[in-house]
């Protein structure tokens, strides 16, 4: 193809993880013009891959860099990993998941603005350099934000245009699109494009199937080696899982003794002089099934929190939750009992001690871990579940170390192993690929046939469960619209 | 006002101080029913005052807070604290009349003032509660008669009291009933129901006393957690500077090794401690803190007397009276060490380096652990207690000095564990000056392994294991520690 020398010449890679190869004599050229998406099964040692050639993972094994000297992009590779690690000012990395509602004066941790200027200077960046990649990706707006308070795809985006911005020879970015909102999406297609033309070589780590037309290599990971396929549609996609009935305790309906889920009247949050939400009446019946919608910052999560016991303003304000005024004296306990709840931030910060066993048994006491121990017919009820969800080989591995997809169906089966009457999914699917999506969306148009009232969030119309019936569209805290389908 | 402790007959000071019961879980049934519908004013938003009120009223409880009116006046910190949670805030005047439970969460220092500003206000039969025992034990603050006085007080920083609560579990918390008021017998369902609002009694709860809280409390944070942590800092950095290892390297080991190293101790004890070095390492590990803890004796046996007379207490107040004299003078010496002033380098340290190059440290700890719960268990205090006051809490301090090393763990704790900090380590370092003049870098700096061939003699080993796991603070850790299944791990580096 070209007689250049190739950027990155790997040879005979090996990487282990936990005693087992998962890449082995692993052999890959990767030439100047060519931009890859590395795609196919689960589990198969992507990332594994693209940490071994930034040195971020132990491999045995060649990799030769040959980078352009007279070059404005930085010789170098990066990788942007698929969850933004960051720290608090104290170099601490326990958060929990709540903790962007709970206000303290004290700040935990910098703030976007902060962060990018300590990025650039480690990097020997121009701040001005940033905002055209800012702007692109709708978050000029975010700059006095804490990091702690950002939602999972505003955090996508900082590591976007910390990249981005940096535009190093070689770059390495795991699930690029992961809770972009649309338009952030089709932004940064072209910004991909833009930064391949001024001499950066890209591998995507995806399955997605709308990709930049930059890209013109496609290979998968079989067998611990590297197999180049012609086109996208020709990469391995994961076994369709067979269909298996429902276990018998969630074909009965939940008991529900409200006629509404669901009631906010005139509900705000407001942090100082920030308002996040503003105004928001809704009423969610039970039996129904909501999509929230709304691009990434537009309050969609901290309207979910209100909803789960998770936020502190809810208190001295109107909502009422299964027929309750909130502040009556119910407990967070109380509500939590009756929600099934999953989000991209409470995967995140999940203990990370907890095997996929103690996840499971996690959702009968809506504790985030496992400390207490179950009955007998409450094992008998997680042994089915994990059964339908082809889950129980996996029952005693920790949770973090599964692939993406499983780690999602632990949680969905933790959501809803005490079968709430409320469903809240908020992006069950992100980092899913198609088929794994379709394969969950359907579990839940299953589940929810029952008359579980549904509310799930999701930014893309063609990976929707078909039960829903109603949306609720926020824009920058406001209601936008309200529809029935 | 006179000391309380030693207004007492000595039976009644031994009863109180030995005062120590771990409960079952099956006491706190009656969840948080006893507060419910009750006025819970809360006085102070500070970290133990925000998050203990978020968690309390998330339990289903009515809490406010009080805040002094130039608070609120000038919106400051505790004030927005308040408000941006959407709780309802009033001075002391509006919102302490009709309170049925007050909960004092402001610094030590203040309590004197702010009880005289609020006892008058409070209503017939209300009840007080304290996180802390100094002010009616040590300054013996009066109650009136008609009011109960209780004390809950989470073992750890107010941050991890909320975040252990929304994943569902809880920090260890200490409980107690001032024997001198308790008029209607509601202390105890008072305390059990505020412990259960915070979330306390899912990781084990110790049923205690003023006396005992605070002569214990004293203790531990002078000795172990705060002196002894600094001293042995201070002169671990010192010798591997004049030894020759690179300060970047000597400050980031001394920094976070003491995190990584106790992070050991709190999941297995002292012998779990000592299990992460290579049997060699162990057994000069052992060698080294017997000597240690000789040298060590006599100042902890001073420190806890002088606790136990009140000279300590007396002492630190004329400080007070005085402007803080001495301790900002101290806190400013602080500042001005090598290791504060020497940031950590940019090397990968291996969590198990930390063990193997640090090996003077894990004696240390040991040495320190167990001194000071002999001379806590010596002096009457309970075996329970004395394990909270020791074991228990070092991790967390550790963890403090990761983040900002020894300025930060000194601003992080109580004045009052700050002003004893300074006077153990003032005596330390002279005790300990021929120690370490004998001590090279295998003990600190360099791997204790590298060059010896790993063979140690089995008689030998079998007994050093069984001095470790036999000692008392072993036999109750485990027991206590059973309690705490859902540890979180702590890391910072």
């Amino acid at each position: 193809m070209t007689h250049h020398n190739p950027v990155a010449h790997i040879t005979h890679l090996n990487v282990q993880y936990a005693g087992q190869a998962v890449l082995s004599d692993f052999n890959w050229n990767i030439y100047p013009g060519e931009n890859w998406v590395i795609g196919g099964k689960s589990g198969t040692g992507k990332t594994s891959l693209a940490k071994a050639i930034v040195g971020e993972e132990k491999a045995t094994g060649e990799i030769t860099f040959h980078f352009k000297e007279h070059s404005a992009c930085p010789p170098r590779a990066y990788y942007v990993s698929n969850w933004y690690q960051f720290t608090n000012l104290e170099g601490d990395r326990n958060f929990y998941y709540q903790q962007r509602y709970n206000k303290f004066q004290k700040n935990d941790t910098l703030t976007v603005y902060a962060d990018l200027i300590h990025f650039g200077q480690k990097n020997d960046l121009r701040y001005a350099d940033a905002e055209p990649i800012l702007h692109a990706l709708g978050f000029e707006n975010c700059k006095d934000t804490q990091l702690i308070e950002l939602s999972s795809g505003e955090h996508k985006k900082l590591q976007l245009v910390q990249a981005l911005w940096l535009n190093p020879q070689l770059l390495i970015i795991d699930e690029p699109f992961t809770g972009l909102d649309k338009q952030s999406r089709s932004n940064l297609l072209d910004l991909f494009n833009e930064i391949s033309d001024k001499g950066t070589t890209l591998i995507l780590i995806t399955n997605d199937s709308q990709l930049p037309s930059c890209i013109n290599r496609f290979a998968e990971i079989e067998n611990g080696r590297l197999k180049v396929v012609e086109q996208a549609k020709d990469l391995s996609k994961d076994n369709v899982r067979e269909k298996k009935p429902l276990p018998y305790f969630l074909q009965q309906e939940p008991e529900t003794t409200s006629q509404n889920i669901v009631e906010l009247k005139n509900v705000s949050v407001r942090y100082g002089d920030k308002v996040v939400l503003k105004n928001i009446s809704w009423k969610v019946k039970a039996g129904e099934k909501w999509l929230l919608q709304g691009p990434n910052g537009s309050g969609k999560s901290t309207l979910l929190s209100l909803l789960n016991g998770d936020h502190p303003q809810a208190y001295a304000s109107d909502i009422w939750l299964f027929g309750t005024k909130r502040g009556s004296g119910e407990s967070i306990w109380d509500i939590k009992e009756k929600v099934g709840i999953i989000s991209p931030e409470m995967h995140w910060y999940f203990d990370r001690n907890a095997t996929v066993w103690h996840t499971v048994a996690s959702g009968f006491y809506d504790s985030i871990g496992w400390f207490m121990e179950v009955k007998y017919e409450e094992k008998k009820r997680m042994e089915q579940l994990l059964d339908f969800f082809d889950l129980l080989p996996y029952k005693d591995q920790l949770l973090h170390t599964l692939p993406l997809g499983k780690q999602r169906l632990t949680l969905l089966a933790r959501t809803i192993i005490k079968n709430p009457p409320l469903l809240i999914l908020d992006e069950p699917c992100q980092g899913l690929d198609v088929a794994q999506t379709t394969h969950f969306n359907a579990v839940v148009d299953e589940l929810c046939a029952h008359g579980n009232t549904l509310i799930y969030v999701g930014h893309y119309e063609s990976q929707l469960p078909s039960c829903i019936e109603h949306k609720f569209i926020l824009e920058k805290g406001e209601v936008l619209q309200e529809v029935t389908i | 006002m006179a000391n309380y402790f030693n207004t007492l007959p000595l039976r009644e000071q031994l009863n109180q101080l030995g005062h120590a019961e771990f409960m079952d879980s099956k006491e706190f049934s009656d969840g948080v029913n006893a507060l419910k519908g009750k006025k819970i004013v809360i006085v102070g938003c500070g970290a133990q005052g925000l998050n203990q009120g978020l968690n309390l009223r998330d339990s289903g409880l009515d809490v406010s807070y009080a805040l002094r009116k130039e608070a609120i006046e000038q919106k400051r910190d505790s004030w927005k604290n308040a408000t941006d949670n959407n709780f309802d805030v009033g001075t002391y005047e509006e919102l302490i009349p009709s309170a049925d439970l007050v909960i004092n969460l402001t610094p030590d220092k203040q309590h004197t003032s702010v009880i005289n500003a609020v006892q008058p206000l409070m209503k017939q039969g209300a009840a007080l509660s304290y996180s802390h025992g100094f002010n009616i034990v040590e300054e013996g603050m009066q109650i009136r008669k008609d009011i109960t006085v209780l004390m809950v007080a989470p073992k750890c920083p107010g941050s991890e009291v909320r975040a252990e609560y929304l994943r569902g579990f809880g920090v260890p918390t200490l409980i107690a009933v001032h024997p001198e008021n308790d008029p209607e017998g509601k202390g105890w369902p008072y305390a059990k129901a505020y412990c259960v609002g915070t979330g306390g009694h899912r990781a084990g709860v110790l049923k205690s006393s003023f006396v005992a809280e605070v002569k214990s409390d004293l203790m531990g944070e002078q000795t172990i957690l705060c002196g002894l942590l600094q001293t042995g800092s201070i002169l671990s950095f010192d010798k591997m500077v004049e030894k020759g290892i690179d300060p970047g390297y000597a400050s980031k080991l001394v920094q976070y090794g003491v995190e990584v190293i106790t992070e050991a101790l709190k999941h297995g004890g002292v012998s779990g401690m000592l299990d992460r070095l290579s049997n060699p390492a162990k057994i000069k590990a052992f060698q080294i803190s017997e000597e240690l803890k000789d040298i060590m004796r006599p100042l902890f046996q001073k420190h806890q007397d002088d606790i136990m007379s009140g000279e300590f207490s007396k002492t630190m107040m004329e400080d007070w009276a005085n402007g803080d004299a001495n301790l900002l003078k101290w806190r400013a010496e602080t500042g001005e060490t090598a290791f504060e002033k020497t940031p950590a380098g940019d090397v990968k340290i291996s969590e198990q380096e930390y063990f193997d190059n640090y090996l003077l440290m894990v004696a240390f700890v040991r040495a320190g652990v167990e001194l000071a719960f002999e001379t806590m268990v010596d002096a009457g205090i309970k075996p329970e207690s004395a394990y909270y006051e020791s074991l228990h809490e070092t991790p967390l301090i550790a963890n403090t000095i990761a983040r900002k090393k020894l300025f930060e763990m000194n601003r992080v704790i109580s004045d009052t564990a700050e002003y004893g900090c300074y006077l153990f380590d003032q005596a330390c370092k002279p005790l300990l000056a021929d120690f370490m003049t004998k001590v090279d870098t295998d003990l600190v700096g360099k791997n204790f392994n590298e060059g010896k061939d790993g063979s140690v003699d089995n008689v030998q080993l079998v007994q050093v294991n069984e001095i470790l796991r036999n000692h008392p603070v072993e036999t109750v850790g485990v027991r206590l520690r059973k309690a705490m299944t859902a540890m979180k791990v702590i890391k910072t580096v």
